[in-house]
């Protein structure tokens, strides 16, 4: 089963994780890792390492969303990059989480993080855009 | 057609459904019988933006719902039934359609309702609905999400109002 790090600035993956939870019930193989003001590179990139490790028992590979491309969450996680095994999606939002659950056990993960990537982007809507439809 | 799942949501189509019950129950279609909704074009049409083309989406009136349920469009679905409240719930199943299980998935608080639990809330008159729809063979369960235990309203009843 593939494994999830959510890495942000802050609690936002950690309440991410909550938020999933709330609407499809306890998840699994998943941990967040807050990066705060005062974290050294060595110690993100240590904390990000071991969330790798923690949720990547079975071998089948891990992929780590951050919030935002360009930000030390991303910029930290993009060095773990090991096409096969691990990926990095940057910009999540609660769909793509909700969607990697629902995928984790079913797709690869060289397919999944393009297809939760699409997915994504999709999910964005403005709802001025609905109001003519039929 | 089968019934995977019939539920009473007051939220209709979103997250819970959407993303835990219809994998759950393995749903390809869903059926909103709902006389409000079915009225309302801007609300239909962010409801049938929001499940993915995958899954076909049917919003109808009460009576619309019977009569698409038993057409042939939809004889091989696996249908994931929603009503807003229970007095839908019993309307449609006295309209003929059956169901032998109703999932109380959110039922929430307005005023005049008492609370059951935190995603249900009840007056006598939803007591007396689901008693009639229980009378008619169906087995009336709580359960919100799938990773939930699933309850027999009972249980909920006896517990008594919070």
């Amino acid at each position: 089963m593939i494994g999830l790090v959510v890495a942000t600035h802050g609690k936002l993956g950690q309440e991410l994780l909550a938020s999933a939870e709330m609407i499809i019930g306890p998840v699994r193989n998943a941990a967040a890792v807050s990066i705060d003001h005062d974290n050294d590179l060595e110690t993100i990139r240590a904390n990000i390492e071991q969330a790798i490790s923690r949720v990547n028992q079975d071998g089948q590979g891990v992929l780590i969303v951050t919030d935002m491309f360009g930000g030390t969450p991303a910029n930290v996680s993009m060095t773990f990059l090991e096409p096969g095994q691990i990926d990095v999606l940057t910009g999540v939002n609660l769909p793509i989480v909700l969607k990697f659950f629902n995928s984790q056990e079913s797709v690869k993960l060289s397919e999944l993080a393009g297809i939760l990537k699409a997915y994504g982007q999709q999910s964005i809507a403005q709802a001025s855009d609905y109001l003519h439809r039929k | 057609m089968s019934i995977v799942l019939a539920r009473i949501d007051s939220r209709l189509v979103h997250g819970q459904v959407l993303e835990a019950w219809v994998p759950h129950v393995k749903a390809d279609c869903i059926v909103v019988a709902n006389d409000e909704v079915a009225g309302v074009s801007f609300q239909r049409a962010v409801m049938e933006a929001a499940v993915p083309s995958s899954i076909k989406l049917v919003i109808g009136t009460l009576e619309e719902a019977v009569r698409i349920l038993s057409s042939a469009e939809l004889l091989k679905k696996r249908v994931l039934l929603l009503f807003s409240n229970s007095e839908d719930a019993l309307e449609l199943r006295q309209l003929g359609v059956i169901y032998d299980k109703l999932n109380l998935g959110n039922m929430h608080s307005s005023s005049g309702k008492d609370r059951y639990s935190c995603t249900i809330a009840l007056d006598t008159e939803d007591i007396h609905n689901l008693q009639k729809i229980e009378d008619q063979g169906v087995s009336i369960v709580c359960q919100c999400v799938p990773a939930d235990r699933e309850r027999t309203w009972h249980k909920l009843i006896q517990t008594g109002a919070r």
